[in-house]
């Protein structure tokens, strides 16, 4: 727990320090990889809390999905398909399943 | 050292996110910030270019009125000042002010009817002159020989100023002669209730009337001699 808040920490910090923002035009595709990596992460608790932690899978997941989401929000930018919401939706949808699955957990827990 | 491997994937991990998150967070305040600030920016430009000019005449005007010498001569400048809207005026007056209707148009009726137009404002400005107004302005705008009451999209154009309601339109004269003039059975103020547009009169001790900010240029008439139009 400690190490993930410290990495968060230090990952602000150097966002707050690098002088460049995300252009307007590509500020859709952030916004999509970063939801993904909210899922892998949520995902990756929610793993964690059932005890089947991969650390390899959570890694390969949260570079792939974000990747693979802009990409696709990308690819469907240029056919005329608004992935863009769609990609919201079901990543959305997920970190919620996933809030919903940690809460219930650590409600049994304690 | 398997559970030490995983936490420093999570830290990095995190790290990544964290990293986006920011860098997110940061975009979205660019974008939101940079469009009221360029606005503000652009007005304080144009502000700053009135103010100038401004002086500019103020100067001017000073100059002008220090050249002619005796008192008479200062009291016919004055006059002039007076009568073409040069100097800001006060005395006993009323301020009227026209907003919207705030009623919900009916489906049959067209929603223009529950608008301010230009017409109104000429109606209500003329029934102040009609019953002596020395002096008037429309939202700071003074009302000269040359200024114009005009449509202009959604707002009303006045000396080539815009401006958008609500309309508040300043009068020097005989307080209860233009509150009657206003108020009167079958007038203006009755016409524009119909359809709910708010006009609220306040007679007051004291108004007080802006100057006519822009310069008077006579580009193409020049004074004439002749007393009398001949054929």
């Amino acid at each position: 727990m400690i190490y993930a808040v410290v990495g968060l920490l230090i990952g602000g910090t150097l966002g707050f320090l690098v002088p460049f923002g995300i252009p307007a035009g590509y500020s859709s595709l952030f916004s999509v990889a970063l939801m993904a990596c909210m899922d892998s992460v949520f995902g990756g608790i929610k793993a964690a809390c059932s005890g089947t932690f991969d650390d390899k899978i959570f890694i390969s997941g949260f570079f792939t999905n974000s990747l693979m989401a802009a990409f696709l929000v990308y690819v469907g930018d240029r056919l005329g398909i608004d992935l863009y919401y769609v990609a919201l939706l079901a990543f959305g949808l997920r970190i919620f399943n996933n809030l919903g699955f940690i809460r219930q957990h650590l409600l049994k827990k304690h | 050292m398997q559970l030490e491997k995983g936490r420093l994937s999570i830290a990095c991990v995190c790290m990544v996110l964290g990293f986006m998150l920011v860098i997110q967070f940061k975009s979205t305040e660019d974008i939101r910030a940079s469009q009221p600030s360029q606005r503000v920016e652009e007005l304080a430009a144009r502000l700053h270019k009135a103010e100038v000019e401004n002086k500019e005449l103020e100067a001017e005007n000073r100059d002008l009125r220090g050249m002619s010498g005796d008192a008479k001569s200062e009291k016919i400048t004055d006059d002039i000042m007076m009568i073409s809207g040069m100097t800001p005026l006060e005395g006993p007056g009323v301020i009227v002010t026209i907003d919207d209707s705030a009623k919900k148009a009916k489906m049959e009726n067209d929603p223009n009817l529950y608008l301010v137009h230009d017409e109104d404002i000429l109606k209500v400005v003329n029934e102040l002159r009609a019953a002596g107004a020395e002096a008037l302005s429309i939202n700071g705008q003074r009302l000269t020989a040359n200024s114009e009451i005009r449509c202009a999209g959604p707002t009303i154009s006045v000396n080539n100023v815009r401006s958008a309601p609500p309309f508040e339109i300043r009068a020097i004269g005989d307080k209860d002669n233009l509150v009657n003039a206003i108020n009167m059975r079958g007038g203006v103020a009755d016409s524009l209730k119909v359809w709910g547009i708010n006009l609220t009169i306040q007679p007051l001790d004291n108004v007080w009337i802006p100057a006519y900010k822009a310069t008077v240029k006579y580009k193409l008439a020049t004074t004439s001699s002749k007393e009398e139009e001949t054929k």
